[in-house]
């Protein structure tokens, strides 16, 4: 009798709370409609009664940054009152957090570019289709606003360019002339009795050779499976290039992140392939010698080739299921915009995505967001799918060790290819 | 004969020996990391160059970090607390009683609770884990210790099977003795059976407070992004976001130890009571 009682009761909620759902849809399609003009503005305000509940989901490292600046988006509609929760997500997992349960999601969130498909296919992320105070496409980096795009719509606001990896080195072994080519780098280091470490045993630094050797990897148009090409003709020279690199005894894999930045600090590494998050780790232990630039180029059948990365930005979204959508759009392009990105760069050392604030002299005379300017020009943004990184990452890892069973290398791109091409279940 | 024998314990006691190191390892790691002076991670050495204890002073200062809710290592320890406290006493309660009832009780149906709960119980609780979470969304505990402990507590009863195995062993003729001399059924439950039941107390009380400090998944998706209700899991995790390796891996390390702590606590003034209980041996067959 008590169980079918519980029964009912749970049914109830159930139903209760699909209602809950289903009522707060209806809402969030009227608020979304709103024009692109400058009256659109005056028209919010108008149409607003009451207090404007936001909530805004910002790195653990961005809170009292994007309260500052928040306070200053209020200071800019004084006749409006606002009620804006700050909370603490970090980029790389918002994805996560936020598919969790879109609807109780902040209105207005942070997260990197790389999550994008998988937050648009949820329906999480209201398509940015007018705007209040700046074009968003054009006032930003041209790879960034590629980066917030799917399928030809506008989905996010650019707010950092700053994740992808460059070369950091030290300018007592290496001149500026060394670092062109990793050939000249190795002789150099040689001749200092150091190493030059890279984790070539991590899908994401690999791609940097294959990309640069013209070999192409990317989405399919179903969004989540992968297209590769790294076993078609030539594909073997790549592997054998990465092979000679590794058996040289200078150039040398890392693994992971720890073990570039133990060899750093033990002073084994001279040059390091890394980015921006181990920028200060780095300068710290190459003290003046510090110095950063694009990736160098390395020799296939012979010749000089450039290589490639992923870049990666942050972007800012407006959470589709947002019952204060035209209040939450704009508070997304205050956070974005021109101001904003000064403020984030001068506070936290964050490479702006706005292209005016890009070119400014302080931002250019920072060496890791000028390295990662200098490699913008050799980068593609990560547009892959989830079964790219662990088959990736074992060729890696056979590729890093020199082969050491001797297997095909046409064999090991095959199955490579094969595992990263694999059907999505 | 004799030297033969020494011989053979010999080499057992290096084998255990060496056997007891590898597994130790990774909890010496662990603390020598944690009184490392330079912060983050690095492989190179087991032991570090320069110590210091100034990972542990910094989980508890109040910083930039607090605030920002990288290192609210102080909240989050008194929310785990907390919610450690109330989940022991509720469902250490909850599983005495069902053990009680199931136990000594003989009514209609018993068997068949018996058999339907001990089926529930299989199911990994992570099943339930997004039907949980929906309803405490629509009953508003979402971000909120109340649900927390509701989660952790709520189906404790389920886990009766051990507590009930142990009463099972308890003489019926005890409780017989009671009734005659009119003891009422909440007396033989206080006055008889609890008493003769210290050891099984200590060892559910210890594993129903261990479970929150360990839990992950129902404390990430019930207390979301508000960094001031979080519990030390989720906290110390949010250290090692890659970002934050460098600065924080050491207090990560140090905060890990200081988790030990309450629990080893407990433990000593538990274990008291956990000999005692086994060696008192109060039935008179």
């Amino acid at each position: 009798m008590a169980k079918k009682f519980v029964a009912v009761i749970l049914s109830a909620m159930m139903v209760m709370s699909c209602i809950a759902a289903c009522s707060s849809d209806d809402k969030d399609s009227d608020s979304g409609d709103s024009a692109g003009s400058g009256d659109a503005i005056q028209d919010l305000i108008d149409s607003t009664d009451g207090t404007v509940k936001l909530t805004v989901w910002a790195s653990e490292e961005d809170q009292e940054l994007t309260k500052t600046l928040i306070d200053g988006f209020k200071a800019e509609y004084p006749d409006v009152s606002f009620d804006i929760t700050v909370e603490a997500c970090s980029e790389s997992t918002a994805k996560d957090t936020v598919l969790t349960d879109i609807s109780a999601a902040a209105d207005v969130f942070a997260f990197a570019d790389d999550q994008i498909n998988e937050l648009v296919r949820a329906g999480a992320l209201l398509e940015v289709t007018d705007s209040y105070t700046f074009n968003v496409s054009e006032e930003n980096l041209a790879g960034s606003v590629e980066a917030a795009t799917v399928d030809g719509k506008l989905y996010a606001y650019p707010m950092t360019a700053d994740n992808g990896y460059f070369l950091y080195y030290d300018s007592n072994v290496y001149s500026e002339s060394d670092v062109e080519s990793l050939d000249a780098m190795m002789a150099a280091a040689a001749a200092d009795g150091s190493k030059i470490g890279m984790c070539v045993s991590d899908a994401w630094y690999l791609y940097s050779f294959f990309k640069g050797a013209g070999f192409d990897l990317g989405l399919a148009d179903d969004g989540v499976t992968n297209t590769c090409n790294w076993n078609e003709e030539g594909g073997t020279d790549v592997a054998q290039a990465i092979i000679d690199l590794c058996t040289s005894g200078t150039f040398v894999n890392a693994g992971d992140d720890a073990g570039i930045m133990t060899g750093v600090n033990d002073g084994v590494y001279s040059a390091v392939v890394s980015g921006m998050w181990n920028a200060q780790a780095i300068e710290a232990a190459y003290g003046d010698g510090y110095a950063a630039t694009k990736l160098p180029t390395f020799t296939l059948n012979g010749e000089q080739v450039q290589m490639s990365s992923f870049s990666g930005y942050k972007l800012i979204g407006v959470n589709a299921m947002s019952a204060q959508a035209g209040w939450a759009t704009l508070l997304a392009e205050y956070l974005t915009n021109e101001q904003s990105q000064v403020t984030r760069f001068e506070t936290r050392g964050l490479g702006p995505s706005n292209i005016n604030a890009s070119a400014s002299d302080a931002v250019q005379s920072n060496p890791a967001i000028a390295a990662l300017a200098a490699q913008a020009a050799y980068a593609t943004p990560q547009r892959v799918g989830g079964n790219y990184w662990a088959p990736a990452a074992s060729l890696g890892s056979i590729l890093a060790a020199g082969n050491p069973d001797n297997t095909a290398l046409q064999t090991l791109l095959d199955e490579c290819v094969a595992g990263i091409e694999a059907a999505v279940i | 004969m004799e030297k033969r024998r020494h011989i053979s314990v010999v080499i057992k006691h290096i084998l255990l020996a060496v056997l007891a190191l590898i597994w130790l390892i990774p909890i010496i790691w662990l603390i020598v990391t944690s009184f490392k002076l330079d912060t983050g991670i690095s492989v190179s050495k087991f032991f570090p160059e320069k110590w210091s204890a100034h990972n542990f002073v910094d989980l508890f200062k109040d910083t930039k970090y607090t605030t920002d809710g990288i290192m609210k290592y102080k909240i989050w320890f008194k929310n785990t607390f907390i919610i450690a406290v109330f989940t022991c006493l509720i469902s250490t309660t909850f599983v005495l009683m069902v053990s009680y009832a199931l136990s000594f009780c003989r009514f209609k149906g018993r068997r068949f609770i018996m058999n339907i709960s001990m089926i529930l119980n299989m199911f990994p609780g992570v099943l339930s884990m997004v039907v949980i979470y929906f309803l405490m969304k629509a009953l508003d505990l979402t971000q909120s210790h109340i649900g927390m402990i509701i989660v952790y507590s709520a189906g404790s009863g389920l886990g009766y099977l051990i507590v009930k195995g142990y009463m099972d062993t308890i003489s019926t003729s005890i409780r017989e003795a009671a009734i005659i001399d009119g003891c009422s059924e909440a007396g033989i439950f206080f006055r008889v059976v609890l008493p003769l039941c210290k050891p099984i107390i200590v060892y559910q009380v210890i594993s129903s407070f261990l479970m929150p400090w360990g839990d992950f998944v129902f404390a990430k998706l019930i207390l979301g992004t508000n960094s001031s209700k979080w519990t030390l899991a989720i906290g110390l995790y949010n250290m090692l976001d890659k970002s934050r390796l460098n600065a924080h891996f050491t207090h990560f390390c140090a905060g890990g130890l200081l988790v030990s702590i309450p629990i080893s606590i407990l433990f000593l003034i538990m274990q008291k009571y956990y000999v005692e209980g086994i060696t008192s041996g109060s039935s008179k067959e």
